[in-house]
């Protein structure tokens, strides 16, 4: 078995049955709040515990019954073997460390949510519900014009910012495509842009929202920036992946009549990546209609700034009506470009 | 016996996994030769074409090219140096989505700038020579048609054209009817031939099929395990070096 192979699966088994023992000892021990908060300590139990699971890992799969395999061994065990004898599920070692793990994990996340039917059905938050429920169920359309003039300024930040970021991804999916990204030094830059855009995806555009929302202030601008940020990032990212999987035929044939590395990606790969670009880039029109109205709650301008005001006053009827124009403007969005892609395909 | 045009040297060509694709091949190649190497899949055939136009790096040896070692060259001399050496495919490699006539005139990549061919600035001149090369492959009349419009023999013949665009002193064909019926197959080989014997192209040919081998090779060289064990005239493989080329098992099959 290769070393990635055995590094997963070791770092899978332990990481589930660390697991297991934690939780275990959580219940057994019942830790203060202060106990619980010792990060470092903590830390190093469960390393503790992982270093455990992974001695177990090792002794059960070097059982030579295949039933008391791991979870782990399953997974990312020897590559291309089928296991022929067949097991009765239950006498399986593997089957039981994901049904545990599985019930584990519900039952601790039940604990964790609170989840309290009680909650659910006080009679005095349900009387709220069904007030707030009335005052959306009647709509209060004088505030219609506001609403429509809001939400076609959230459709252009959606827009520009789809806009904006197309030329910027289009570049950097090339730099980020390992295809195209050959020898030492183009290996590294790829590597540092990958890591980049990574990174600045891993932020959402919620966040980028609010730091541009005090950089440049509270409005359509901010929301247009944040959304520009967070599509360059995700676009770059599909984009170098189709890149990726173009045909290397092409690439040969344009390589072979003496082409420069430029001449190599405008001939060979842009025609080959350019219709699941401009898909990609109608459906990153439509994600970013509907995140333009998350980030106007924060600030961001557009219908989402305007909802937050009625909302913050618990005027249910004109929030009904806003959120109607939203759905009307998403449900519209949506199926103009599926149908769109549907026809680029 | 004219002069020779190719001179590889004891090349040889280790692939970072391992595996010895050449094992020290040298031959020399004559101005106006059509050569067909031979061989099983996985012999060093594709390798050995990839090499000579530095698709692949060689991992030792020697090609020497008018005058020039071009295991050694880099950068903008590679360039020069496929500029000089038209390719052909198993698959044809042509643009699909691109005319047939952008695909041909794509061969003159390598004699202009970036910038012109990337607004598609291509001379009426280079136009011109583009459409003369395609009547020469018969199909001069499918000049606007989309590439991918093609059957696969009428896509292998826009590939020659493009490769004739490079004004080419060698031509390497791999595989290049591998993909095609046998009727078809006879109508891109007759091309090959043409070109080799209109225009005094030396040809570099893989080939599979025996009976193509005795129809249109000058010289014939049969590579295995990455050496070459046999070369001559087609007409003097017999049963016993076909045996020897192709396992005990083989059985020359006939394209007709």
């Amino acid at each position: 078995m290769s070393t990635k192979r055995l590094v997963r699966r070791t770092v899978f088994d332990s990481f589930i049955f660390g697991y297991l023992i934690m939780v275990t000892l959580t219940v057994a021990l019942q830790p203060s709040s202060e106990q619980m908060l010792k990060l470092g300590q903590n830390t190093l139990i469960f390393l503790a515990t992982m270093f455990l699971g992974a001695l177990l890992s090792a002794a059960l799969n070097k059982s030579k019954n295949p039933s008391l395999h791991t979870l782990g061994e399953k997974l990312f065990g020897s590559a291309g073997t089928v296991h022929h004898h067949e097991t009765v599920s239950y006498r399986s070692f593997a089957n039981w460390q994901l049904g545990i793990f599985f019930l584990v994990t519900f039952v601790v996340g039940v604990v964790v949510t609170r989840f309290s039917f009680s909650e659910l059905l006080n009679e005095d938050g349900f009387e709220g519900a069904v007030r707030l429920f009335k005052g959306l169920g009647n709509p209060n359309f004088d505030i219609l014009p506001r609403a429509v003039l809001n939400i076609i300024e959230t459709i252009f930040m959606a827009f520009v910012a789809t806009a904006l970021s197309v030329p910027f991804a289009f570049v950097l999916s090339f730099f980020c495509a390992k295809n195209v990204m050959k020898g030492p030094w183009a290996y590294s830059l790829y590597l540092l842009l990958r890591t980049f855009l990574n990174f600045t995806r891993a932020i959402e555009a919620l966040i980028w929202a609010i730091i541009f929302s005090v950089w440049v202030g509270i409005g359509p601008f901010a929301g247009m920036l944040a959304l520009w940020v967070h599509s360059m990032a995700s676009l770059a990212k599909q984009y170098s992946e189709m890149v990726e999987s173009v045909s290397e035929g092409p690439i040969e044939g344009i390589l072979s009549t003496g082409a420069t590395p430029l001449q190599t990606v405008w001939f060979a790969i842009v025609p080959q990546v350019l219709l699941p670009y401009i898909s990609f880039t109608v459906y990153r029109w439509d994600i970013n209609v509907r995140m333009a109205t998350i980030i106007g709650l924060v600030g961001g301008g557009g219908i989402g700034t305007m909802l937050i005001q009625y909302q913050g006053q618990a005027m249910w009827p004109e929030v009904g009506c806003i959120i109607l124009v939203i759905a009307v403007v998403v449900w519209g969005m949506d199926q103009a470009s599926a149908i769109i892609r549907e026809a680029l395909k | 016996m004219s002069e020779s045009i190719l001179s590889i040297k004891n090349l040889v060509k280790t692939y970072p996994n391992g595996v010895k694709a050449l094992n020290g091949i040298s031959f020399d190649i004559q101005k106006g030769e059509f050569v067909v190497v031979i061989g099983l899949s996985g012999s060093g055939k594709s390798t050995l074409l990839r090499c000579l136009n530095r698709l692949h790096d060689p991992t030792s040896g020697q090609i020497i090219f008018q005058g020039q070692d071009v295991a050694q060259v880099q950068g903008e001399e590679v360039r020069t140096l496929r500029k000089n050496i038209g390719m052909i495919f198993q698959h044809f490699n042509l643009i699909p989505r691109h005319s047939v006539l952008s695909n041909v005139l794509m061969g003159r990549l390598g004699s202009i700038s970036n910038l012109q061919s990337i607004f598609g600035m291509f001379s009426q001149q280079d136009k011109e020579q583009a459409l003369k090369y395609l009547k020469l492959v018969g199909i001069a009349e499918k000049a606007n048609l989309r590439a991918d419009q093609l059957s696969g023999g009428q896509q292998q013949r826009v590939a020659i054209a493009r490769a004739l665009m490079q004004e080419p002193a060698i031509l390497l064909a791999d595989e290049p009817v591998a993909s095609l019926d046998p009727a078809t197959c006879h109508v891109v080989m007759d091309y090959l031939r043409k070109v080799n014997q209109e225009l005094g192209v030396t040809v570099i040919c893989n080939l599979h099929f025996l009976s193509l081998v005795r129809q249109y090779a000058t010289r014939v060289i049969a590579l295995k395990e990455g050496r070459i064990i046999y070369q001559g005239r087609p007409q003097e493989i017999t049963d016993e070096w076909f045996a020897k080329i192709y396992g005990q098992e083989a059985k020359d099959v006939h394209v007709n």
